[in-house]
């Protein structure tokens, strides 16, 4: 350590070749560096594990035979194929979509309102509405899908797709709610202010300058809300009929019975879309920020 | 010319946020064509009472007139003023042009004609060839004109400016102000400014508002705030004066003028006492402050005289110097003192003076650098000034008349 000053203060410590400065240095780099890979190690080993029945998925959806097989004694797309003439599955794709639609613009909207309502409250009361809006999503799907059943049974509406968009929008609003709420945080008030007191109306002052100023969030808000109905299966189980039963439903119903390769193509096919407005997601908040900042 | 017009009138407007009271019971009046500026210090209520004058505060009680229409309860929206903000507040997702022209098509207009008109305004505040810049591209002063187009295009009765230069430079402030005054003289459209800046309050007002503790302490035009301070708080507000606390210690009848009272006032802080005249009942006991301004104060190097007995002799030098004052009928206090401190701003140097008898107050004295006397630390001065200029605060801070 005594020998670290001067060298410094040549400006020039490479010229300086002194004795014990790197071999301590260089144990104490030894030993971080150990850390570090067995962290790598670690974490690399949970993704693996995580990841691992998406790649067998994924592979056993490529093969040929009615048994599951890893790995498949031939490729082919002969699976894709029956999914792609299967009446049931391109139904159950249908649903799926109207409800992820549905879902989106529900929980969207109502997470962004409830988001810019939140914004005045302060104190006690906007606590309170925080943890009310998140409530949903500590209740277990099998209690909130049977209740679900029984409520809008009253009213005849179990088995349609409005059932099914309301069960969705249970979980994915709390999560819309909570992304607009901090993209609203960087949002500077005044901007509003400054809309209305040139005489926009406050609907007007959001779609001319609240919206373009967070769209990034709003998308963001969307797109969750887009993937979780997309996976969403418990609460869909119970609300959902032969109808409009949804991929993840139906996937479900195919395996009851025997082991169905087309059940491994509609995973491999909703991982990919769920991947890919990820990397969309991403790709487009990314950009906005870059934009932003710039 | 029909200067009697009023376009903002607010009567008794108070405005609490939970317990703390932003503004109470304020009321004033701005008449058409004027710049009314709002001085204060931070935290006085002047911003909350542009935002109340706006529609973005409800008062708790009063009225809110604007152009003889009551609009106490309308959205700001619905209200013909507009805000230059503080921070500006441009549209980051517009370009400049659609930034002016923002108010325009919020009231339907035309997308070629609002855009004619925001050039128009973009010439006013020559940014012309601006149009299709985004804000952020903007330097603060461009941000600054561009915010003042945006305003002046929705041809508001009146525009509220809430600090608008207090993020630019002192250099480009003064450019910018006179630029406001500039254009609000052209378009003679009526401002109410808020500004913490008393300088800047004097450059640009017809008349000045002073808050504090969210109450209008004084109106009046800029000549008449700066003579005729009604409150102590008005004079330390505006100017750089020197304080000198006092005591009331006897009063009786003023044999020349039976209306008023002659009352003999101690000021510890330089070991002098003084006698003045007034209508005010003041009282033995009784606090009283003396501004003594900078500019009414003589500063002159000691003509040779050496301290005396620098221990012990204050008591006795003290009562001297106070036989010397009181009879004195030219009515000058004079005072001796040491340079404590010189402090060299630019066009002006500052001293500040110790003063040798009763508590050794500091005065301090500013000079242009012209006509500046050749002083250091540690010189001996005299200090004086005339009786008669200097202003009076009572214990509640009201101005004693003398």
């Amino acid at each position: 350590m005594s020998e670290e000053p001067p060298t410094r203060a040549d400006g020039a410590g490479e010229t300086v070749e002194s004795g014990p400065t790197p071999t301590t240095a260089g144990s104490r780099f030894g030993r971080v560096a150990v850390g570090t890979w067995l962290f790598r190690a670690g974490v690399g080993t949970v993704f693996a594990f995580l990841l691992a029945p998406i790649v067998i998925v994924a592979v056993t959806s490529f093969g040929d035979s009615m048994v599951l097989s890893l790995p498949p004694e031939t490729f082919s797309t002969r699976w894709y194929e029956s999914f792609l003439d299967s009446s049931r599955w391109q139904r159950a794709t249908r649903n799926s979509l109207i409800a992820a639609v549905g879902t989106t613009v529900l929980a969207t909207v109502a997470g962004t309102t409830a988001a810019l309502g939140v914004r005045n409250l302060g104190g006690r009361a906007e606590g309170a509405v925080l943890g009310l809006a998140v409530l949903p999503l500590l209740v277990p799907g099998v209690v909130l899908g049977s209740s679900l059943l029984v409520f809008l049974g009253e009213f005849g509406l179990q088995q349609t797709y409005l059932a099914v968009i309301a069960a969705h929008s249970l979980w994915a609003t709390p999560l819309a709610f909570s992304v607009v709420r901090a993209s609203l945080s960087r949002f500077d008030p005044r901007l509003r202010e400054a809309a209305l007191d040139l005489g926009a109306s406050p609907t007007r002052a959001f779609v001319e300058v609240v919206a373009p100023n967070i769209r990034s969030g709003l998308f963001a808000a969307a797109l969750i809300a887009f993937v979780v109905s997309l996976q969403e299966f418990v609460m869909t189980l119970f609300v959902s009929g032969r109808d409009t039963r949804t991929i993840p439903v139906l996937a479900w119903n195919s395996l009851r019975n025997s082991l169905d390769p087309v059940v491994s193509v509609v995973s491999t096919l909703l991982v990919l879309v769920v991947v890919l407005a990820v990397v969309v997601g991403s790709l487009v908040v990314g950009l906005e920020r870059l934009a932003a900042d710039t | 010319m029909c200067g009697v017009r009023t376009v903002v009138e607010l009567d008794g407007v108070r405005v609490e946020y939970g317990e703390l009271v932003a503004v109470r019971d304020l009321s004033l009046s701005v008449r058409d064509g004027e710049l009314f500026c709002l001085l204060g210090p931070s935290g006085c209520g002047k911003t909350t009472t542009l935002r109340t004058i706006a529609g973005f505060e409800s008062p708790d009680t009063g009225q809110v007139v604007l152009d003889g229409r009551t609009v106490t309860s309308l959205a700001p929206y619905a209200r013909d003023c507009a805000t230059v903000f503080q921070d500006w507040a441009l549209f980051p997702n517009k370009t400049v042009i659609e930034n002016v022209a923002f108010g325009q098509k919020m009231a339907g207009v035309g997308k070629a004609k609002r855009r004619d008109q925001a050039r128009d305004h973009l010439d006013t505040v020559e940014m012309g060839d601006y149009e299709d810049t985004r804000p952020a591209e903007l330097s603060g002063g461009q941000k600054q004109r561009i915010a003042l187009a945006r305003a002046l295009a929705v041809d508001p009765d009146v525009l509220l400016l809430d600090e608008p230069l207090s993020n630019l430079d002192k250099r480009l402030r003064e450019t910018m102000q006179l630029e406001i005054k500039d254009i609000q003289e052209r378009l003679n459209t009526p401002m109410v400014y808020v500004t913490h800046d008393q300088e800047e309050a004097f450059t640009l007002a017809d008349r000045i508002g002073v808050m504090n503790n969210g109450r209008l302490m004084q109106v009046g035009d800029p000549e008449t705030v700066y003579d005729d301070p009604v409150d102590e708080f008005v004079e330390s507000f505006l100017g750089n004066s020197n304080f000198l606390s006092g005591r009331v210690v006897g009063s009786g009848a003023d044999r020349r003028d039976t209306a008023r009272r002659a009352v003999t006032v101690e000021f510890p802080g330089v070991g002098a006492q003084i006698q003045i005249a007034t209508e005010s009942g003041l009282t033995p006991g009784d606090d009283l402050t003396a501004s003594v301004r900078p500019e009414i104060l003589e500063l002159s190097p000691s003509p040779g005289e050496t301290p005396t007995s620098p221990d012990g002799g204050t008591q006795e030098g003290t009562a001297e110097r106070r036989a010397d004052v009181e009879p004195d009928t030219t009515n000058r206090m004079a005072l001796t003192g040491a340079v404590s401190d010189v402090v060299y701003r630019g066009s002006s140097i500052r001293y500040q003076v110790d003063i040798d008898t009763g508590e050794g107050a500091e005065l301090s004295v500013e000079r242009s650098v012209t006509r500046a006397p050749d002083l250091s630390t540690g010189d001996r001065v005299e200090l004086s000034w005339d009786t008669a200029a200097v202003y009076y605060f009572g214990p509640d801070g009201a101005r004693v008349r003398v």
